[in-house]
């Protein structure tokens, strides 16, 4: 749904009292490029989530005298950052315009003492720690986009660290920002005030209410972060099993030890083995009886790390372990985590291969009942399989969320034929991602730990999974975006202005 | 206990547990046999278009699928613009979207103009890192460029500095580098005044026209640095451009005719070996005349740099005027990141005796580039200056006084951002030179006579 050109000029028009020509796009390439995200994307549909324009503000004054002429023209407004996240946060569902944050990408401040940095909210993370690293720093806020997640983004959508169990997610990482508001205002945002407070008891904690909206609050610009000293050691043991419950007992073990240096443990399952034996060029090929893998990180000291490796070395050996060498180990790692390898191809069920895109689905789940949500979820993906070639099932990881091991970001990969999807595919694929969040409720999780909840077919459960919290989060909406242009469509808020009693 | 059970479901059929696609009989498939797949529709209806899709569009889909987008913060383009749609992935994602009739060439050619065809995005490419065994197969932004800014030649869409460079270029069989200037083949070889230079021979010294016409120190430091070796060589009877500059802008006839011209001049004189000072024409004569040609083009082509490398290895050139600098070593995007050749220059600097070098790795600077590449300082010089100041800020953070390149199309744009920084732009090949005693004499282009005056000792 896009405007009339008539009414695209007018919105340039004003737009290019308060930005140069350079930074108001309009052209189509410029729009099909800020269209989608590594979402599964409906590539038959792309003009249904095209913007009518792209803004590239450079500062906080900017972002904001945008926001308010589209407040005031009654236009949508779709925040953009790296647009790598993977639940359409920053895939226009209205038109309008989109707010691409990638020239904010400063490094404002870092100050050594207090151990913070602030920077604008357009830069990268891993381009952050190359500046960080000359002072022995580091700002450890790793998701598998590190090479390319924006700052910005990771707020709007609360990241998940794979070692968050040591340093924090997102929200623990970032203390405050400056925010633009759906009407264009200015706030910051922090415990209390503060910039640099890691802890504040002041007030409301505003500072969650305006992480993981997916851009439907507002716009952040301009973060101060927490740093740590850049780690001396890593440890990256893998252990090969033969079955998947001893695989599974052995991981809740090593989470529930408390080593101070754990930064996390990733289970994969019997699928996940499979398909990377069959399909995944960087695995090292194993004996066949490996069915199941567990891999545990820690980073540290050298003399923190090393006995606290001795001791998951231990747990791991009674739990039935193989321990698959110091080599395997480290590459295994360096291929997964600091490369992110991921096999382009899937097969058919009869052995062809196929170009595919890999998609994860996630969800958090608690310890105790990964066992049964892995059972169903490989379910709901046999039977997109049993209807379409189009679907291949890669398999299943478990990453521990934190350092006691209660819950786990719960992730199938599910290989999907883009460029093969029609109506009725894509029909079938956000039949099948509802199922997977309804599968997730019925055991006491949460639809997503780490990209959010906003797609088609997930969407759908979000009232079910917050109860009377959704009405909150509608009441907020309507408070903050009184003329609903703050990414219009997303997670349902749209039911904000409809008449109360239409609110279900 | 493996993982079989399906809680809820009946366990019906094969595909409730994991397995290897193909192993399967029809009979554990059941009722769930193949779905019929083909290759996907093409939506492009302009036919030119449909083959072009044809050819690319896997390729595209590869990066489409894969999302990383990895690429970004490496490519040059983007640190400096910040701009989404000049990225390898909108690069990729636009084919897909032209097999799909979307877009069409005439939305996305102008587009192409920002790619310096560095090739960085190609090595930090997760597709190229672990894919290509399987597929014989890696991430190949620079030939979908190419072949992007090909088709909107061929279809009739130009840019218009470009037009006018490639038109003119055929008019002067040169490039039109020194602006109002013409050049032209009676002042190709002016930059051999007084060296004594043979024509023909078996080993012909080719000299792109930057080099020729503009930064004429760097083909005097090279030929007297071979004469001092006593390594014979000539030059060409008529030397053309290269045609490597047309072909990398869309101009791919013309690029073809300029490398006929050439092969067909070397056949006359002779030649078996063809030397190459700049990495621009190493990559034309190793990857486009081959694909013209054939097996026909059985001519063996020597990068100078890896030349004198051995050449001192061996002890046919021993460096020792001491060079009092402190330096730091720009890796010229098509050695580096399209060859992997960053050994050998830092094994030539490491023999100057006075250098103090502080380098900085090859991989690093997979994200560096002087933005003098793939016909961006013809058509968008502003971005070329400030990719090139973008360069010299990290040169500048190392306490260094001089930058060198080996690759005379560097050397402009990089000299210039470097004037700001009072950092001097060396040419390897120069320091070389004269570090052997030799006085290289010719210009180092605007910037470096200022500063150095000419190509004397510095």
């Amino acid at each position: 749904m896009t405007i009339t050109a008539e009414r695209v000029d007018e919105v340039v028009a004003a737009l290019r009292h308060v930005l140069r020509a350079d930074q108001v796009l309009t052209s189509k390439a410029d729009r099909y490029n800020r269209a989608r995200v590594p979402a599964p994307f409906p590539v038959h549909r792309w003009a249904d989530r095209l913007p009518d324009l792209a803004v590239l503000p450079e500062s906080t004054e900017e972002v904001a005298e945008v926001v308010r002429i589209a407040n005031q023209l009654r236009i949508p407004v779709v925040p953009r950052d790296g647009g790598t996240g993977l639940t359409d946060g920053a895939v226009p569902l209205h038109g309008g315009i989109v707010v691409d944050v990638k020239r904010m990408n400063k490094i404002h401040e870092i100050d050594l003492a207090n151990r913070t940095c602030t920077v604008g909210t357009g830069i990268n993370m891993l381009k952050l720690n190359e500046e960080l690293a000359r002072h022995g720093l580091i700002y450890p806020d790793d998701p598998a986009s590190y090479p390319c997640a924006l700052v910005g983004g990771r707020i709007g959508t609360s990241g998940w660290s794979l070692i968050g169990a040591r340093y924090g997610h997102t929200r623990d990482l970032v203390l405050s920002f400056d925010h633009v508001l759906p009407t264009g205002e200015i706030i910051h945002v922090g415990d209390g005030i503060g910039r640099k407070i890691t802890k504040s008891s002041s007030g409301y904690q505003l500072k969650h209410l305006f992480m993981g909206h997916q851009g439907t609050l507002g716009i952040a610009t301009r973060a101060t972060l927490k740093l740590f000293p850049k780690p001396e050691a890593e440890l990256s043991p893998f252990w090969a099993f033969d079955n998947y419950d001893d695989a599974y007992a052995c991981t809740g073990a090593l989470a529930r030890a408390g080593v101070a240096t754990f930064a996390g443990a990733v289970l994969f399952d019997e699928h996940k083995v499979a398909y990377l034996r069959r399909d995944d060029e960087a695995y090292i090929p194993q004996p066949k009886d490996v069915r199941a893998l567990v891999c545990a990180v820690m980073y540290g000291y050298e003399d923190e790390v090393r006995p606290a490796g001795r001791r998951l070395m231990r747990i791991a050996r009674d739990h039935g372990a193989r321990y698959l060498g110091d080599e395997i180990s480290a590459g295994d790692w360096a291929a997964r985590h600091d490369r992110y390898a991921t096999p382009l191809h899937g097969r058919t069920k009869a052995g062809q291969v196929v170009p595919m895109s890999w998609h994860c689905e996630d969800a958090s789940i608690n310890y105790t009942n990964l066992p049964a949500v892995t059972r169903e979820w490989h379910a709901v993906v046999a039977g997109l399989r049993r209807k379409s070639d189009v679907f291949d099932d890669w398999g299943m990881f478990a990453y521990t969320n934190g350092s006691t091991g209660a819950d786990y970001l719960t992730e199938i990969d599910v290989g999907i034929w883009e460029q093969q999807l029609d109506d009725r595919a894509w029909e079938l694929w956000v039949r099948a991602k509802r199922d997977l969040a309804g599968v997730s409720l019925s055991h006491g999780g949460s639809i997503s730990a780490c990209h959010g909840s906003c797609r088609e077919g997930e969407v759908d459960l979000v009232p079910d999974e917050l109860g009377r919290g959704f009405q909150v989060m509608l009441d907020v909406k309507r408070t903050l975006d009184p003329n609903n242009i703050m990414n219009p469509g997303k997670y349902l808020l749209d039911r904000a202005y409809e008449p109360p009693e239409a609110r279900t | 206990m493996t993982q079989t059970h399906v809680a809820g479901s009946s366990g019906e059929d094969a595909l409730d547990r994991p397995f290897t696609p193909g192993t399967l009989t029809e009979l554990e498939l059941g009722a769930f046999r193949e779905s019929p797949v083909s290759d996907p529709e093409v939506r492009a209806t302009d036919p030119k278009t449909r083959e072009f899709v044809h050819e690319w569009r896997n390729a595209s889909y590869n990066c489409f699928s894969s999302g990383h987008k990895f690429c970004r913060e490496v490519c040059p383009v983007m640190q400096v613009s910040r701009n989404e749609s000049w990225t390898p992935t909108a690069f990729h994602a636009n084919v897909v979207a032209m097999e799909q009739g979307e877009l069409e060439i005439a939305d996305v050619a102008a587009d192409y103009v920002n790619c310096t065809q560095c090739g960085a995005c190609e090595l930090r490419c997760p597709n190229t890192l672990f894919t290509g065994d399987f597929y014989r197969f890696r991430t190949r932004t620079v030939d979908v460029v190419k072949a992007v800014r090909a088709l909107a030649v061929e279809s009739g869409i130009h840019q218009p500095q470009w037009q006018s460079w490639n038109a003119r270029t055929d008019e002067r069989t040169h490039e039109p580098v020194l602006g109002d200037v013409p050049v032209s083949q009676e002042h190709v070889r002016d930059w051999a005044e007084g060296l004594d230079l043979a024509i023909g021979g078996e080993s012909i010294l080719f000299v792109d026209c930057e080099a020729a016409f503009y930064r004429t120190s760097v083909p005097r430091a090279v030929a007297q640095v071979l004469q001092l070796a006593g390594y014979e060589f000539g030059l060409m009877g008529e030397q053309w451009c290269c045609g490597g500059p047309a072909a990398e802008m869309g101009y791919v006839d013309q690029a073809r005719r300029f490398a006929e011209h050439n092969l067909a001049d070397w056949r006359a004189t002779g030649a078996t070996r063809i030397l190459v000072l700049d990495p621009h024409d190493y990559i034309t004569f190793t990857e486009d005349y081959p694909k013209y040609f054939g097996a026909e083009f059985d001519l063996e082509v020597v990068l100078v740099v890896e030349l004198f490398a051995e050449l001192i290895r061996t002890g046919r050139l021993t460096p020792s005027v001491s060079i009092d600098r402190t330096i730091t070593y720009h890796d010229p995007c098509r050695l580096n990141k399209r060859k992997g050749i960053w050994q050998e220059p830092r094994e030539i600097l490491r023999a100057i005796p006075g250098l103090v070098f502080n380098d900085v790795d090859h991989v690093t600077q997979w994200s560096y580039c002087s933005g003098g590449g793939g016909g961006l300082p013809v058509e968008k010089p502003e971005m070329t200056a400030a990719i090139s100041a973008n360069r010299l800020e990290r040169a500048a953070a190392l306490d260094i006084d001089t930058l060198v390149s080996a690759c005379p199309w560097s050397e402009r744009p990089l000299g210039e951002a470097g004037d700001g920084h009072d950092i001097d732009v060396v040419d390897l090949h120069e320091l070389l030179a004269e570090s052997l005693g030799l006085t290289v004499g010719g210009s180092r282009g605007d910037v470096g006579d200022r500063r150095l005056g000419g190509g004397g000792p510095a």
